[in-house]
């Protein structure tokens, strides 16, 4: 009833629908076709932005799964602070309200030069553009043992869903006293603040639950984002309870002994009773196996466009894309797609392009009642992203400002969300 | 001039009749790029205005409902361009918010508090 139809945003945006700008329209031609590959955050804003912006364009999303759940809040999920259901999200809204066509299925191949999808199903798509946000992968062989079969005893949960309760179910059943190790990851990698909100908000579920139980941080890193802002909160709501070493203390994480549950550093070897190894990261396979990956195993783009350097046709996304200065976070993926549809709708539509926005906001929970914000506004150049403007929660701030900022990101989450698949 | 023509029929008559013809169209063509001008500018601004509220959006919902975060839809120019020229001098408080205005222009503002108090009007007709 108040939604934001498909109508009513051509009937504000307009130009989108003045007929000399359609020239595909105007032509009678096919429809243009563009093709929104992986339903996360990237992929779903940019699949519900260029069915909104154009009736012109044909937009088809495709992803495997029927339901996503978003890794931003699940560490309050793993606190026992929030169901996985409520961060669970489907895809209906994107095809009945907007007109996207949603295909649950897996891509196998993208072939740049004929310009077309095979799908696990058989299928083949042809497209005029695509839009790959493939999300993240392990890279293999980072940490010796940590294989698929390791994964389901030390989870990385650093994908939300089936992992994120297995590490949930290991906390419940850990013994009062027991060690979690948390091993964190080089960067660059999604959610910069991840991993230590993750601890501290472990750290309140054990000071109700198992007051004696320690946490171990094994850093591939020598220091983090807002370290200071988190090492204060953890000697305010957690004293004694957390303990960090950074990489140049262990000498890097090198190997896990997945029976023992040990993590073997360099110098040292820990025992964990529950562990939860987040390992080096890249692009997801896709981006690989199509060659839009240089050497840094993340995908070189065009910072206005979010247009591969290496294929032209295909637009990359989300956390895979190599952005510049700007984090790999779910708000920054959001922010990219729109930056994106819009960019591809200029050149499939004729709409007229303007100056590009990004921009990532991100609510950090030290406790319940305790968030930590960050704001920051970037610049698009030809070769670059850079940070326009940043702004990070201090210590000291008022405890009224942190509790206010905590009820924020609640909020925050349900527009966020609704943005999306909304 | 365009539509001023020599190649007229050499009667008074005709000629006359011949000239209002010339000026309707002639005008008529004015009238109508004035039209398109005008209609263009409006509605680059209206999609522009779609554009930069998409960035609203991730944190605003845009269809009124209001679930932590306040709505924006509805309120008018004048209020819009106010707060936002507030955070923008940090006159007003609220990080976040400093920092989104600040990365808009003067005009970019403009524009938005066009497009969301011509987007309040249409929501409430519904």
């Amino acid at each position: 009833m108040t939604g934001w139809t498909r109508r009513q945003f051509g009937y504000l945006a307009g130009a989108m629908s003045i007929g000399a700008l359609r020239p595909l329209a105007a032509r009678g031609q096919a429809k243009a076709q563009v093709i929104v590959i992986g339903g996360g955050v990237g992929g779903a804003t940019a699949a519900k932005y260029l069915a909104l912006g154009s009736e012109a364009l044909d937009v088809t999303l495709v992803e495997p799964k029927t339901r996503y759940t978003t890794c931003f809040f699940s560490n309050l999920y793993l606190a026992g602070l929030r169901s996985l259901e409520s961060l669970t999200h489907g895809y209906e809204t994107l095809a009945q309200r907007y007109g996207v066509k949603v295909i649950h299925d897996s891509v196998t191949t993208i072939d740049p030069v004929a310009k077309n999808v095979s799908l696990e199903g058989g299928a083949k798509l042809s497209y005029d553009r695509v839009v790959l946000a493939p999300g993240i992968a392990f890279k293999a062989g980072a940490i010796d043992g940590y294989d698929a079969a390791a994964i389901e005893i030390m989870p990385h949960a650093w994908t939300a869903g089936s992992q994120t309760s297995l590490l949930r179910r290991q906390l419940e059943s850990m013994e009062d006293g027991g060690v979690f190790v948390l091993v964190a990851p080089p960067d660059p990698f999604r959610c910069p603040p991840g991993p230590y909100e993750r601890a501290s908000l472990i750290a309140y579920y054990f000071k109700q639950y198992k007051p004696r139980a320690k946490i171990l941080i094994l850093d591939a890193k020598d220091t983090f984002f807002a370290q200071d802002v988190f090492e204060d909160g953890w000697s305010r709501h957690y004293r004694g309870m957390i303990e960090w070493l950074p990489g140049q203390f262990t000498g890097g994480i090198k190997a896990l002994d997945v029976k023992g549950r040990l993590i073997k550093t360099v110098g040292d070897t820990f025992k964990a009773d529950v562990a939860n190894v987040i390992p080096a990261q890249e692009a997801g396979r896709l981006a690989h196996q199509t060659h839009l990956v240089d050497q840094s195993g993340w995908c070189p783009i065009d910072p206005m466009t979010f247009e591969s350097k290496l294929q032209p046709g295909i637009h990359i996304i989300g956390d895979a894309a190599k952005a510049g200065n700007m984090a790999k976070s779910a708000f920054a993926s959001n922010s990219q797609a729109k930056v994106c549809a819009f960019a591809i709708l200029a050149a499939l539509t004729g709409s007229e392009r303007f100056a590009p926005h990004l921009f990532n906001t991100c609510f950090t929970l030290l406790a319940p009642d305790d968030a930590v914000t960050s704001a920051i506004s970037y610049g698009a150049e030809p070769e670059t992203i850079k940070v326009n403007d940043f702004f990070l929660s201090k210590i000291g701030d008022k405890a009224e400002t942190r509790r206010a900022a905590a009820r924020e990101a609640n909020g925050w989450y349900a527009a966020f969300t609704h943005d999306i698949f909304g | 001039m365009p539509g001023s023509s020599t190649a007229v029929p050499a009667t008074a008559g005709h000629r006359h009749t011949a000239l209002s013809l010339h000026l309707i169209i002639a005008l008529s063509m004015v009238a109508s790029l004035v039209v398109s001008v005008a209609e263009r500018g409006l509605a680059a601004d209206n999609d522009r205005g779609a554009q930069l509220a998409a960035t609203c959006a991730a944190c605003h919902r845009l269809d009124g409902h209001n679930r932590g975060i306040l709505s924006i839809v509805g309120l008018s120019e004048e209020q819009f361009v106010t707060v936002m020229t507030a955070f923008k001098s940090g006159e007003r408080s609220g990080p976040i918010m400093q920092t989104m205005a600040r990365s808009l222009s003067n005009e970019e503002i403009q524009i938005l508090a066009r497009y969301f108090a011509a987007r309040g009007k249409e929501t409430q007709r519904r």
